[in-house]
């Protein structure tokens, strides 16, 4: 019974680690470049549906637009300010260019806001829970799962049946000769920096209604989603879903394991050491990831 | 005997890089005796304690072209051998620094063997990862002090055995000595069989490999190497703070600091890591010391610090020595 709780609770987590992962992997198959500064997104998300709801009194679940809105905009300023700029130079430049931006946001909200923890107190859904039998949801986390699953299935629905995202698919698999057919390269590239961007905006506004905020918040979510976007191979969308939902899984059912065979030492406070450990067992063995046919 | 003619042979390096060098080797040597306050001259250690990280991750980093973000677990494992030692079994400096770098070159192939199958962002992360790990199992390991850390204890005299003196004078020339071993092994390294391997595989791997380099035991010697001299780094780390925490010596940042000061100053030459420290570790202290200590400006220094990242990888990613270069060409 334990266990399939913790496998309940799993997926719900894991579809907004899907939904975290998501931004990553698109903007990864687009532009080949890796987002650092991709957890820095999901906290300023975080923080824009905080203080939304704080500010204008409305419920967090109704700042979600606005989370989206900021995230967008966020995706599009790096990407015209910055990213423009990285890819022309080595990896290196690529990565240390991210690292700095996350660098950047993360003290930006810390001069901002201060390093305090800091939580919804009250809202719709905060607090209450629904009782499926023996299994106890908790509402926020539930809505959180659904309205994950649909965004991201907008998105699949956006990438696969518009044309619009048959331009940036088509841009992600090979970029001259999607350039020759007509497509404008740089923009479906901006166009992926704020479907990303949008993304991870709408994953921290759900978040937050069950986690605390706080300036390096987003390390913890950037490596997960590094994780889940290895397991399903880098530049892969249903792959990211998938490994998402695996890796929610393992994060809850790992103490419940080591509960279980008496290991207590195994205990939560591990169950992240497991996703690094993870995602370092899944490159080494499979580079391609499940489902990647990119790398 | 080749091998230290090389060592010391600086002859082809410009005649302005050659009196730069000699000046700052004078300066270095009566620098105590400046009377500076003991926050310049924390500064200047600390200066070249980065100096010495630095030039290890030049050489996988650098000259290997690898982008290496964990060299932080091997400062934590240079630090943590020497401090429990000292702890549990009162082991001087001296021998348990030594073990300290035996430990880190042997987890580094450990590590190595398996890391240097990974490229590009692959490899990036996966070094993340493993610093991660580490860290963490320190942070919850309850025989290794935990969250808590360990204190070195303080000796009753000043012991030269245990690196334990009353003046910062002498780790700062501890500390000098180091650098200068370090400036002379990279001296040499540079001008190694390795280190022309390690620029070919920089350049393209695919070619080397068609030559006959083992691309991937290249990388795995360079980033023992590193591991060594970040270890070394982190002992004296231990001895002169006298206390280690996983947070402090472990942390990401630490990595991402260790690798920036290198990328900055440009990776793969002899001077970028030096630059690179002397540039951004009195920015760090000072802008620290002056906006982080005043209420409501925590996190300026960082900001500013990030956006000479961005605006260096965006505008010059050879680094602040690519700079240099390019204003030399243009005037010769």
């Amino acid at each position: 019974m334990i266990v399939l709780d913790a496998i309940l609770q799993g997926i719900l987590m894991g579809l907004l680690f899907a939904l975290v992962a998501l931004g990553l992997t698109i903007i990864f198959g687009v532009m080949d470049i890796v987002n650092f500064a991709h957890g820095e997104f999901l906290m300023i998300g975080m923080y824009t549906a905080y203080w939304t709801s704080l500010l204008l009194h409305v419920d967090p679940l109704i700042a979600l637009p606005a989370s989206a809105a900021v995230g967008m905009l966020l995706g599009l300023v790096s990407y015209y300010w910055l990213v423009k700029y990285l890819i022309r130079g080595p990896m290196i430049a690529q990565l240390f260019g991210t690292f700095g931006l996350m660098l950047f946001l993360r003290y930006l909200a810390q001069f901002l806001f201060g390093t305090d923890y800091r939580i919804i107190q009250k809202g719709l859904l905060v607090g209450k829970s629904l009782s499926l039998g023996p299994f106890i949801l908790d509402w926020t986390k539930l809505s959180t799962a659904i309205l994950s699953l649909l965004s991201f299935l907008f998105v699949y629905y956006l990438l696969h049946r518009t044309k619009l995202g048959k331009a940036l698919r088509a841009t992600s698999l090979n970029k001259e000769a999607a350039a020759y057919m007509g497509i404008r390269t740089e923009r479906m590239n901006a166009f992926a920096w704020m479907i990303g961007g949008g993304t991870v905006g709408i994953a921290g506004g759900l978040l937050v209604n069950f986690w605390y905020v706080y300036p390096t918040v987003g390390l913890l979510f950037v490596m997960i989603a590094f994780a889940s976007v290895a397991m399903g191979g880098f530049g892969s969308i249903k792959g990211a879903f998938f490994a998402g939902v695996i890796i929610g899984m393992i994060e809850l059912l790992f103490p419940v394991f080591g509960h279980l065979i008496g290991w207590d030492f195994l205990g939560p406070h591990f169950k992240f050491t497991l996703v690094y450990f993870a995602y370092f067992i899944i490159v080494v063995l499979r580079p391609q990831g499940l489902f990647g046919w990119k790398h | 005997m080749e091998t230290l003619r090389d060592a010391f042979d600086f002859r082809d390096f410009s005649k302005a890089e050659q009196i730069i060098l000699v000046l700052f080797s004078i300066f270095l040597l009566i620098f105590p005796w400046l009377g500076f306050g003991s926050f310049v001259k924390t500064v200047m250690i600390y200066f070249l304690l980065f100096s010495l990280f630095g030039m290890g991750w030049n050489t996988i980093g650098g000259y290997g072209g690898q982008v290496e973000l964990g060299k932080a677990q091997y400062v934590g494992i240079g630090a943590y051998t020497v401090s429990l030692m000292m702890v549990w079994w009162k082991i001087p400096f001296w021998v348990s620094m030594p073990i300290g770098v035996l430990i880190a070159l042997g987890y580094s192939f450990m590590i190595g063997y398996p890391l240097f199958r990974l490229k590009g962002h692959y490899f990036a992360i996966a070094t993340i990862c493993t610093s991660l790990v580490l860290q963490d199992i320190f942070i919850n390991w309850k025989l290794v002090g935990a969250a808590k850390g360990i204190e070195l204890p303080i000796r009753d005299h000043p012991d030269f055995l245990y690196m334990q003196f009353k003046s910062d004078t002498y780790y700062f020339y501890f500390i000098m000595v180091l650098f200068y071993v370090a400036l002379f092994y990279m001296n040499w390294f540079r001008k190694s069989k390795l280190g022309y391997q390690l620029r070919m595989i920089k350049d393209d791997e695919e070619a080397a490999e068609s030559m006959g380099i083992d691309a991937r035991w290249c990388k795995i010697k360079a980033y023992s190497i590193a591991s060594a001299f970040v270890a070394v780094g982190g002992g004296f780390l231990a001895v002169f703070n006298l206390y280690v925490d996983p947070y402090s010596v472990m942390d990401l940042d630490l990595s991402i600091k260790i690798a920036l000061m290198a990328m900055l100053g440009g990776a793969g030459s002899m001077w970028g890591p030096i630059i690179g420290a002397a540039f951004l570790i009195p920015l760090d202290r000072f802008l620290g010391s002056w906006l982080g200590g005043q209420k409501g400006l925590i996190g300026v220094d960082f900001m500013i610090y990030s956006a000479m990242i961005m605006i260096v990888s965006a505008y010059q990613p050879r680094g602040i020595w690519g700079i240099i270069e390019q204003f030399r060409k243009r005037g010769a």
